[in-house]
């Protein structure tokens, strides 16, 4: 077995903080949008294609953690070196690392879309781009507990928002849900499919696994981090449904903040301009923590500081997203990143877990032989 | 340093002073010459040191986009439209076809979903440019009259939210107040009825009631009922008279919407309204029990024949503003309803309008 992480106590976080990493890194872009995609498939039925997606990601996560619990302190690169070797693990790492990288970068591109298609048509992608990479250096060089930090304090600020999901219900009609289970199991599996790129983010915890304290502890918060954001998943897309027409909601780019649109108060006209920025609280998180999950899977790949490395990726992803320029190319990088991660996320941990245990017992079986 | 990454974002965005902008808040359209679009746009400007100005221009080009390059050349101050709140259309332009005017408003970040709609009887550009004697912005006056009644509950609502939901569904069509002018007044007028997105019909601003009893839910409105001929409970009358008209608030409604048979549709339509007589004329004896009984009867016979009425006329243009496709679908399994295929339906479907009306209360004056 390969030597675990040392890690002084210092960076070490407490269990219960995890339930905001998970929450805080599932919760970002995809939420402003997903309505229409898992529509599409699932019609009026797609508010269970999100809870099945929500179920799916409690079985994975119930994978992921008994195969880090075999390890023991080890992270997902350490344990995919043990298992498949040194070359064959390292090119999975790069693999994942590269997932991550474009985890950030796809999270990113969408935001400025957001900002540039709602509020300031004519601002450059570069600045937003640069101006966002700078806070997201600035929280990333203030190590892990920062970034934990900075999760915490972005779930806690944005909890307001939900309870604006009251104002569009007065002019819901619970007829548009039904008639229930209308549409055939294989539609409504793959509208669960298309929440791929809206779920993610609970992978974080492949990487966060040795820095946590209390190993024994961590299976409550994750779970209720899960369970949270599933419900908070279900609630948008139901009175998405029950709000919208079937054609209006295929039309509409980003349901949730248009559902938003029409609130005001006496002291802001238009609340969706303030949801759109203060978006950028929530998916700070979803950032700093990819980066981080890119950080530590590349400083075992080859030697980087992490001043290098930092300023190095922010570069890469300003160029990417100068190169990305229109809503066509957007739609594209999310489509096929969506259907990369859901067997990056779902599918590969369930595989990893049997050749874990597997490997783990041939291994202890040599133990014996030799002695 | 995210402090200063702030100031900096800020510093960098279009700024937008209200004192080099002029606030569009109303829009007409009219059909132009030659398939142009006609916009008639009230713009008010603010000025610091006078009175604000309003100003209503009329452009055409090809695009609504355009029109706003044209106002925008006749301006000392830049055209905004976030602060719009109404949109008109001109009768002419409702028959022809509305799906664009609707798609361009929704897909413009900066128009509201809130915003009110109605047709113009006549042209808009008439309308708007009228010099009213007590009228100083038109735009603003416009709005209030409009969103005034949608709160009082007289006229049905129609925000660019409600016109957008019922055009894309597919068992239900959409319905926008009438508005005209009648001398230094605007006032409204009626209800236009579409289908698809083509307006077919109107009813009269009077039938608005039923519309909103059946569409929605009614909760405090006015409502004003002449009992004639042989709705006439003659019983009750201390004098005989050939009509009594009634004027009650109804302080609580309550729709059901049942689907009975789903070959040829049936619905059964149960109104329940909860009301408050204000006024009655003649008068009857309203401290007897037996006469109030009658009087309920009387006007639960006479509200389920106009809502028949109301519902046929909607049939026969087959526009179904009320949503009984939706009914439709929402119980019909494997459906696959369609817009087309609803229209056809709608025309033969059937209703049993059933009509329960309690009077809990009268005045403080027996």
């Amino acid at each position: 077995m390969a030597k675990p992480i040392q890690l002084s106590p210092k960076d070490m976080i407490n269990a219960y903080l995890l339930f905001f990493v998970v929450h805080g890194a599932q919760i970002g872009v995809g939420i402003q949008g997903f309505q229409r995609i898992i529509y599409q498939d699932a019609r009026q039925d797609a508010w269970i294609s999100v809870l099945l997606a929500g179920i799916a990601t409690h079985l994975v996560t119930f994978c992921m953690i008994k195969t880090l619990e075999i390890y023991g302190s080890d992270d997902l690169y350490g344990i995919q070196i043990d298992i498949f070797g040194k070359w064959i693990g390292n090119f999975l790492n790069a693999i994942y690392v590269i997932y991550c990288s474009v985890a950030f970068f796809s999270v990113l591109r969408n935001y400025i879309e957001v900002i540039q298609a709602w509020i300031f048509p004519s601002i450059e992608t570069w600045f937003l781009s640069a101006t966002l990479l700078i806070i997201i250096i600035y929280a990333f060089t203030g190590g892990l507990r920062v970034i934990v930090g900075v999760s915490f304090f972005s779930i806690i600020l944005s909890l307001w928002i939900f309870p604006m999901l009251v104002f569009p219900m007065e002019y819901a009609t619970v007829d548009s849900l039904l008639p229930i289970l209308e549409n055939d199991i294989r539609s409504i599996l793959k509208g669960a499919q298309s929440m791929t790129f809206t779920i993610i983010g609970f992978e974080i915890l492949n990487v966060i696994y040795p820095f946590v304290k209390d190993k024994k502890k961590i299976r409550k918060p994750v779970h209720l981090g899960l369970l949270v954001t599933t419900i908070i998943y279900l609630a948008v897309m139901l009175v998405s449904i029950a709000y919208y027409s079937e054609g209006k909601l295929l039309k509409t780019i980003w349901a949730t903040l248009t559902l938003f649109s029409f609130i005001s108060f006496p002291f802001m006209e238009r609340f969706e301009f303030v949801a759109v920025c203060f978006w950028m609280l929530i998916i700070l998180p979803n950032l700093c923590l990819y980066l981080w999950a890119a950080y530590r899977g590349a400083i075992r790949l080859f030697p980087i500081s992490e001043k290098t490395f930092v300023w190095l990726f922010s570069f890469i992803v300003l160029i990417g997203t100068l190169l990305v320029q229109t809503r066509t190319q957007i739609n594209t990088i999310n489509t096929v990143f969506g259907q990369i991660a859901f067997y990056v996320i779902f599918v590969y941990p369930i595989l990893l877990w049997p050749i874990a245990r597997l490997k783990k017992n041939f291994a202890s079986k040599k133990v014996k032989k030799n002695e | 340093m995210i402090l200063l990454s702030f100031v900096f974002l800020y510093g960098c965005a279009q700024t937008n002073i209200l004192d080099k902008v002029g606030l569009t808040t109303l829009v007409g359209y009219d059909v132009g010459t030659e398939d142009k679009i006609k916009t008639t746009a009230v713009i008010r400007e603010v000025n610091p040191e006078f009175q604000s100005n309003v100003e209503v221009l009329s452009t055409e080009n090809d695009t609504s986009k355009g029109n706003r390059m044209e106002a925008n050349r006749k301006l000392s101050k830049k055209i905004m439209v976030g602060q719009m709140r109404v949109i008109l259309f001109g009768e002419e332009l409702a028959k022809k076809d509305l799906r664009y005017y609707i798609d361009t408003n929704l897909e413009n970040a900066s128009v509201s979903n809130g915003i009110f709609m109605a047709i113009v009887e006549g042209e808009t550009e008439t309308l708007l440019k009228y010099e009213y004697q007590n009228i100083e912005d038109i735009g603003q006056h416009i709005f209030r009259l409009i969103e005034q009644n949608v709160k009082q509950e007289y006229m049905i609502s129609s925000t660019l939210h409600q016109i957008a939901h019922d055009y894309y569904s597919s068992g239900k069509e959409f319905a926008m107040p009438i508005i005209k002018r009648d001398d230094e007044l605007v006032e409204l007028s009626g209800i236009a009825l579409f289908k698809g997105s083509k307006m077919v019909s109107t009813l009269p601003a009077k039938d608005s009631f039923y519309v909103k009893i059946v569409r929605d839910t009614f909760k405090v409105g006015l409502y004003e009922t002449v009992l004639e001929n042989e709705d006439v409970p003659s019983e009750i009358l201390q004098k005989p008279a050939n009509k009594i008209t009634v004027a009650f608030d109804a302080i609580q409604s309550k729709r059901e919407m049942m689907l009975v048979d789903a070959d040829t549709p049936t619905f059964d339509l149960n109104i329940k309204i909860k009301s408050r007589v204000l006024e009655v004329y003649p008068d009857i004896n309203q401290g007897d029990p037996k006469s109030v009984a009658a009087l309920e009867k009387a006007i639960e016979k006479k509200l389920s024949k106009e809502i028949r009425r109301v519902i046929a006329h909607s049939q026969e243009v087959e526009s179904d503003i009320f949503g009984f496709g939706e009914k439709y679908r929402s119980e019909v399994r494997h459906s696959k309803l369609t817009k087309d295929k609803w229209q056809k339906i709608y025309k033969d479907m059937k209703v049993n309008v059933h009509v329960d009306f309690t009077i809990l209360r009268d005045g403080v004056f027996e």
